[in-house]
């Protein structure tokens, strides 16, 4: 095997409902790649299988060379970071600058330290104006930001982002772009988008679904 | 299993046996209660065994609390105790089976009003004369349930892709992470029931009196026996209550 995330016919079905069909897939440590498709595709759904928030039903799915039934989703979470497609889902603290620092304080780590990276990923993302900000009021487009910021402050080794630049104005989305330059350097990433400008900016391969298949897999 | 029976009847039949399970203390009319339960939900289809599996995890809790309230029953002949001290009696012990009977009838009350199709129970309580309104906000309430559910699986999740493991926190940190469940509940919630009661004004809700419905129920000969013999049953058994006593 090589290859960061391994997926071997993967089969999925929600309610008895077949919605991923016999998925093979190799994603490497160090590239962007986009999954595209129409809506109702199943490409959240892949994503979810591979992040082990859904169970599949078929087949394989290794991360690190390590079966993921066998990892608990912390496992998980510690190496990919997950965006979900609505930031609402993952937004779960009352205050932005909590939201921020909830991993860093669970793990222990110094105050100091926490301090100092959340600042950074406040001004990162222009949301500094709005630290002690209820997260409830916050905007889409605001939202989407910290949820992305909060994704990041856990420096995983993947990325799996669900539409990342939904929401985001063309200054935001620029910004984005220009950070995920920075970021893939050292990290992979699996974008889920429609967003046509970004996709061609950086995928580096772009795999097509329909129908919870994968119909197409070309490098660019 | 009868298919198509209508939800009145079935209101009606849950009413009776968890009446019954509430008005009886003798445990032997309270086991004949709970076969009629197990009964009932046979024959309208409700899924005794996935009942089963959701409650195995709390089970232990009833067990606990069937257990101390049988301690506080001292009248009737020891089982367990020591020369003065009366621990555990036969009546307690008595008392206690009844309690878990109970429980277990309210239960499969419940199992079985979840095989209704709840557009169609609410309809049957608007035929019942009870007003739109109330009813319309029952099955809103209803809606919400799963909502909650969803909500707090999808925290969990979120929290734990944070790189959290919940089985390692202490358990002063895991009280602290049970708060974190509720903003997304509240915060939720009340966005989902403002934004809903917008749409509900703006396509014109309460604009006129009389409503017109698609569904319509009919109950069905089967659906009068069934009515009626939940009745005869509880009766009888009222009666046989009296006797015994
Ligand atoms: N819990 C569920 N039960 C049954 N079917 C489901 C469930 N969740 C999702 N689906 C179905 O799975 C299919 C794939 O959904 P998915 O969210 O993966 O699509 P998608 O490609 O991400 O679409 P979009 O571009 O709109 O985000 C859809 O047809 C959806 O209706
Ligand atoms: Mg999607």
């Amino acid at each position: 095997m090589n290859g960061f995330i391994v997926v071997e016919t993967m089969y999925l079905s929600l309610n008895h409902i077949p919605i991923l069909k016999n998925i093979n897939l190799s994603l490497d440590r160090h590239q962007f790649v986009s999954v595209v498709g129409p809506n109702g595709s199943g490409k959240t759904t892949l994503g979810k299988a591979i992040t082990g928030i859904i169970k599949h039903n078929q087949g394989h799915i290794y991360l690190n060379d390590k079966n993921i039934s066998l990892l608990s989703l912390a496992e998980i979470g510690r190496t990919i970071g997950y965006l979900f497609q609505n930031p609402e889902k993952q937004i779960f603290a009352p205050k932005v600058i909590e939201e921020l620092s909830f991993a860093l304080k669970y793990k222990k780590v110094d105050q100091k330290i926490i301090e100092e990276k959340t600042i950074e990923m406040l001004h990162l993302f222009d949301l500094y104006h709005l630290k002690d900000a209820t997260t409830f009021f916050l905007s889409q487009g605001e939202k989407q930001r910290l949820a992305i910021a909060s994704v990041l402050l856990n420096e995983p080794e993947y990325l799996i982002l669900d539409e990342p630049t939904t929401g985001l104005d063309i200054k935001r989305r620029k910004e984005l772009s220009q950070l995920i330059d920075k970021l893939k350097t050292k990290t992979g990433i699996l974008s889920i988008s429609h967003d046509k400008e970004f996709i061609n900016r950086h995928s580096e391969r772009i795999i097509t679904m329909k129908d919870g298949c994968i119909i197409d897999d070309k490098k660019c | 299993m009868i298919k198509n029976v209508d939800p009145r009847t079935k209101l009606a039949s849950v009413i009776c046996i968890s009446t019954l399970a509430i008005i009886f203390q003798n445990p032997l009319i309270l086991m004949a209660v709970l076969f009629a339960g197990v009964f009932l939900a046979k024959i309208f289809g409700a899924n005794l065994l996935m009942l089963i599996k959701r409650i195995r995890h709390i089970l232990f809790l009833f067990i606990v609390i069937i257990f101390i309230q049988s301690l506080f029953v001292k009248t009737g002949t020891v089982l367990i105790g020591f020369e003065n001290i009366r621990i555990l009696t036969s009546e307690g012990l008595i008392r206690g089976i009844g309690y878990l009977m109970r429980i277990l009838i309210i239960l499969i009350s419940g199992a079985i009003l979840s095989t209704c199709d709840m557009r169609k129970l609410i309809q049957g309580l608007i035929q019942m004369k009870l007003p739109y309104d109330i009813a319309f906000m029952t099955s809103l309430g209803i809606k919400f349930l799963p909502l909650f559910v969803e909500e707090i699986k999808d925290t969990m999740i979120a929290i734990q892709l944070r790189g959290i493991d919940i089985n390692q926190l202490s358990l002063r940190e895991r009280l602290e992470i049970v708060s974190y469940l509720f903003t997304p509940i509240i915060a939720g919630t009340l966005n989902k029931s403002k934004k809903l009661s917008l749409s509900v004004e703006c396509r014109g809700f309460r604009a006129y009196d009389r409503r017109t419905s698609i569904t319509k129920l009919k109950m069905s000969f089967t659906d009068y026996l069934m009515i009626s013999s939940s009745l005869l049953f509880s009766v009888g058994l009222i009666m046989i209550d009296k006797i015994l006593v």
